[in-house]
C-alpha cells in the first residue's frame, strides 16, 4: 500500500540506508578499504566534523545559523598550543608556559565565550543570525592571523603540549574489524550521546525542537527563546573549541588557516543527515549519519586515487543531492497533508 | 469577590493606541462576551492577562490582590489559562508536547532532569479523552485537522485547574458539532466556579453562555451590560458604530 507517511519516514532515515550502499561500493573498488587500519582512518576523520556538526544541529534545530564555528575551532586550538609552548623561532608560542589542563580550560571557556557573545549579538541587538555570524566567521580568522602572525605555532613533540596529542592522536584501545579506536572517537562519541539526550530527553531540546518550529508560539508559551539562543551558540561555540583541541593535537604546526572553508563540510555533514535548515527538525543520530557518509565517501574517494578535482565535484554533488531530497521531503510533507485531509 | 479586575488598562504599540483606559472584572462562576470589531483590542486585552504584553498604563487585581503579570509563567501560577487566537502551535511537535510546552513533566533537577514521555502522553491522552476528541498524543500537529488542533490548544488550560480561563475566538474554525462542545464546556467552567472570559464575532455563542458582554471599539470599552438587559440587535450597534454608547 502506498502512503507518504511510509515515504517520509523512508526519506527521514535513508541516509543509513545510502551508507551501507556507499560503503559495499567502496569495498569492491579498493581492497584497502576494509581494513582496520582505513575504518579507523574514517572514524578519525568523522570525530572533528563530527563535533561542530552536533553543534550546528542544536543552533539549526533551533532555527538559526552559526557559520562562525570553523573560526573559533581554528582561534581555539591556536590558543591552546600558544599559551603552553616558548615565544620565538619552530614553536611561535607565547612563552607563557601555563598548565596544559588550564589551557584547554582557556581555550573551551574561550570557545564559550565567543558563543555567548554571538548570542549576545543576535539576541540582544536584534541582528540577523547569519550576519553576525559571518561577520564572527571573519573577524576571528582576522584575529588568528594577527596573532600569528604567519608563523605558524607549533606545540609537536612538545611534552607539555601530550594532553592535545592525546586527545588528538592517541588509540584509546583496538576493535576487532574496527581497528583502533582513537581518543577522539570515543569522545566524539560521548558527545554524541550526550547530545541525543539534551536533545530528545530533556526540557531543553524539547524547548529548541518548539523554537524552531514556531518561535512566536514557544515565546508567548513563556519559553525564554532568547536566552535559549544565546546557550545554543554558547554549546556550539564549545564543541567548536572542543574540536579545535581534538584537530590542535592531530597536526604539526597551526597555521592561521587551520578550519578554513570547513563550515561548508559541517553544514553538508548536518543536512544530509537530515537536519532542516528551516529549523526545528533533526536527529543527534542522523547528523550521525551525514558525518560517516561525508567521511567515508572522502577517504573512499582518496583510496581510490580520484583526482582532487573531481573529489569537491564529488562532495558538492552529494551536497545538492541531500538539498534535492530535503526539498522533497517539504513537498511530501505537503502532500502528506493534503492526502491525509482529504481523507477526512 | 472579583476573581480579576482590570483598572484603566492602556496599551500603546508605538503610535498605534491598541487599548485606552479600559475597565474589566469577572466574578467565579461567570462568563463575560467579550466583542468587537477586528483591531478593536479584545486579543490585545486578553494577551496583557495572559502575561504576553504588560499595559502601558493600568493595574491588574487577581482576587483582589494588586498583580503585575509580567510573563505567562506567572499569569499560569495566578490560575489564568488561555487559548489563543492563533492557538500557539508547534507543527513540528506531537499533541502531547504541545499540550506540555512550556511545562514538561520532568523526573531529576535542572542539568540532569528528563523528560517523562508517558507520564505526559497518558495525560494527554486523558485530556483529549475528556474533550471528546479523537486526537491521539503522538500525533504530530502538522498532520492535523482544524478541530484536533483546537482540541490541543484546549487541553493546554486543562492541565492545572485555573481559576480563569480566557478563550479567544476559540469557535472560529471549526465545525457547528465542535462548537456545540465547546459552548457546553464554557458552560461546565462556570458550573464549576471558573470566570470565563470568551472573545468572539458569533453573537449566537455569547448569547447562549455568556452572563455579561463587553464591547469594545477602537481600544476604548463602550458597554458591558448584563446578557439580560440587551440583546443582539443593540450589541451590533454598539459593534459597528451605529449606536454611539450603551
Ligand atoms: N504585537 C503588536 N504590535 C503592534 N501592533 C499590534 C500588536 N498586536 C496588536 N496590535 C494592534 O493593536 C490593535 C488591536 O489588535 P487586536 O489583535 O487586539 O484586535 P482584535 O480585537 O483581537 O481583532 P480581531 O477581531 O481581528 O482578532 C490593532 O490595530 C493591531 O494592529
Ligand atoms: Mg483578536
Amino acid at each position: 500500500m502506498f502512503s507518504y507517511n511510509r515515504l517520509l519516514f523512508l526519506i527521514d532515515h535513508l541516509i543509513w540506508g545510502i551508507l551501507v550502499l556507499v560503503f559495499v561500493f567502496f569495498i569492491f573498488q579498493s581492497e584497502y578499504f576494509l581494513t582496520e587500519r582505513n575504518i579507523s582512518n574514517i572514524l578519525t576523520a568523522a570525530a572533528v566534523l563530527g563535533v561542530l556538526v552536533a553543534g550546528q544541529t542544536f543552533v539549526l534545530i533551533s532555527g538559526n545559523f552559526d557559520l562562525s564555528t570553523e573560526s573559533t575551532l581554528g582561534l581555539a586550538a591556536l590558543v591552546g598550543i600558544w599559551l603552553i609552548v616558548p615565544a620565538g623561532p619552530t614553536t611561535f608560542g607565547g612563552g607563557i608556559f601555563m598548565n596544559p589542563y588550564l589551557s584547554i580550560i582557556c581555550s573551551l571557556s574561550m570557545g564559550a565565550l565567543i558563543g555567548y557573545i554571538i548570542g549576545c549579538l543576535i539576541t540582544y541587538g536584534n541582528m540577523h543570525n547569519f550576519i553576525v555570524t559571518l561577520a564572527a566567521l571573519l573577524v576571528i580568522r582576522g584575529l588568528m592571523m594577527a596573532f600569528t602572525e604567519g608563523a605558524p605555532v607549533s606545540g609537536f613533540n612538545n611534552p607539555s603540549a601530550d594532553v592535545f596529542y592525546w586527545l588528538g592522536h592517541e588509540k584509546a584501545f583496538k576493535l576487532p574489524g574496527l581497528g583502533k579506536i582513537s581518543v577522539a572517537v570515543l569522545a566524539t562519541g560521548l558527545v554524541y550521546i550526550v547530545c541525543h539526550l539534551i536533545l530528545k530527553h530533556h526540557k531543553f531540546g524539547r524547548e529548541l525542537y518548539a523554537i524552531g518550529g514556531n518561535r512566536d508560539a514557544a515565546e508567548a508559551l513563556g519559553i525564554n527563546v532568547n536566552r535559549r539562543i544565546r546557550q545554543v551558540y554558547m554549546l556550539s561555540g564549545l564543541l567548536a573549541a572542543l574540536g579545535g583541541w581534538m584537530l590542535a593535537g592531530r597536526v604539526v604546526s597551526i597555521q592561521s588557516n587551520l578550519g578554513e572553508t570547513f563550515i561548508f563540510t559541517v553544514f553538508a555533514g548536518a543536512v544530509i543527515g537530515g537536519v532542516s535548515l528551516q529549523g526545528g527538525r533533526g536527529t543527534m543520530l542522523g547528523a550521525l549519519g551525514g558525518v560517516l557518509l561525508l567521511s567515508t565517501i572522502d577517504r573512499g574517494l582518496n583510496l581510490m586515487q580520484v583526482s582532487v578535482f573531481w573529489i569537491k565535484v564529488i562532495q558538492g554533488s552529494v551536497i545538492l543531492v541531500a538539498m534535492l531530497i530535503d526539498a522533497q521531503r517539504v513537498r511530501l510533507k505537503e502532500l502528506s497533508i493534503i492526502a491525509t485531509s482529504e481523507k477526512k | 469577590m472579583k476573581i480579576l479586575e482590570l483598572k484603566n488598562i492602556s496599551k500603546s504599540f508605538g503610535a498605534i493606541h491598541a487599548l485606552e483606559n479600559v475597565d474589566l472584572d469577572i466574578n467565579p462562576g461567570e462568563a463575560l462576551g467579550l466583542m468587537g470589531d477586528n483591531g478593536a483590542g479584545k486579543s490585545t486585552l486578553v494577551k496583557i492577562v495572559a502575561g504576553n504584553f504588560s499595559p502601558t498604563n493600568g493595574e491588574i487585581f487577581v482576587a483582589g490582590k494588586k498583580t503585575s503579570i509580567s510573563n505567562p509563567l506567572e499569569a499560569r501560577n495566578h490560575g489564568i489559562e488561555i487559548v489563543y487566537q492563533d492557538l500557539k502551535l508547534c507543527n513540528n511537535l506531537t499533541a502531547s508536547a504541545n499540550v506540555f510546552l512550556g511545562r514538561e513533566i520532568n523526573s531529576g533537577f535542572g542539568f540532569f532532569s528528563r523528560l517523562k514521555h508517558t507520564a505526559m502522553n497518558d495525560r494527554a491522552a486523558e485530556l483529549f479523552g475528556e474533550l471528546q476528541s479523537e486526537t491521539r498524543p503522538h500525533d504530530v500537529v502538522e498532520r492535523m485537522s482544524g478541530g484536533q488542533r483546537q482540541a490541543v490548544a484546549l487541553a493546554r488550560t486543562r492541565l492545572s485547574d485555573p481559576k480563569i480561563v480566557l478563550l479567544d475566538e476559540p469557535t472560529a474554525a471549526i465545525s457547528i458539532r465542535q462548537v456545540a462542545g465547546i459552548l457546553a464546556r464554557i458552560k461546565q467552567l462556570k458550573e464549576t466556579g471558573h470566570a470565563v472570559i470568551l472573545v468572539s464575532h458569533r453573537m449566537m455563542d455569547v448569547f447562549e453562555v455568556c452572563d455579561r458582554v463587553a464591547v469594545l471599539r477602537r481600544g476604548n470599552k463602550i458597554a458591558d451590560k448584563p446578557i439580560a438587559n440587551t440583546n443582539p440587535e443593540e450589541v451590533t450597534g454598539l459593534i459597528t458604530g451605529a449606536l454611539e454608547k450603551a
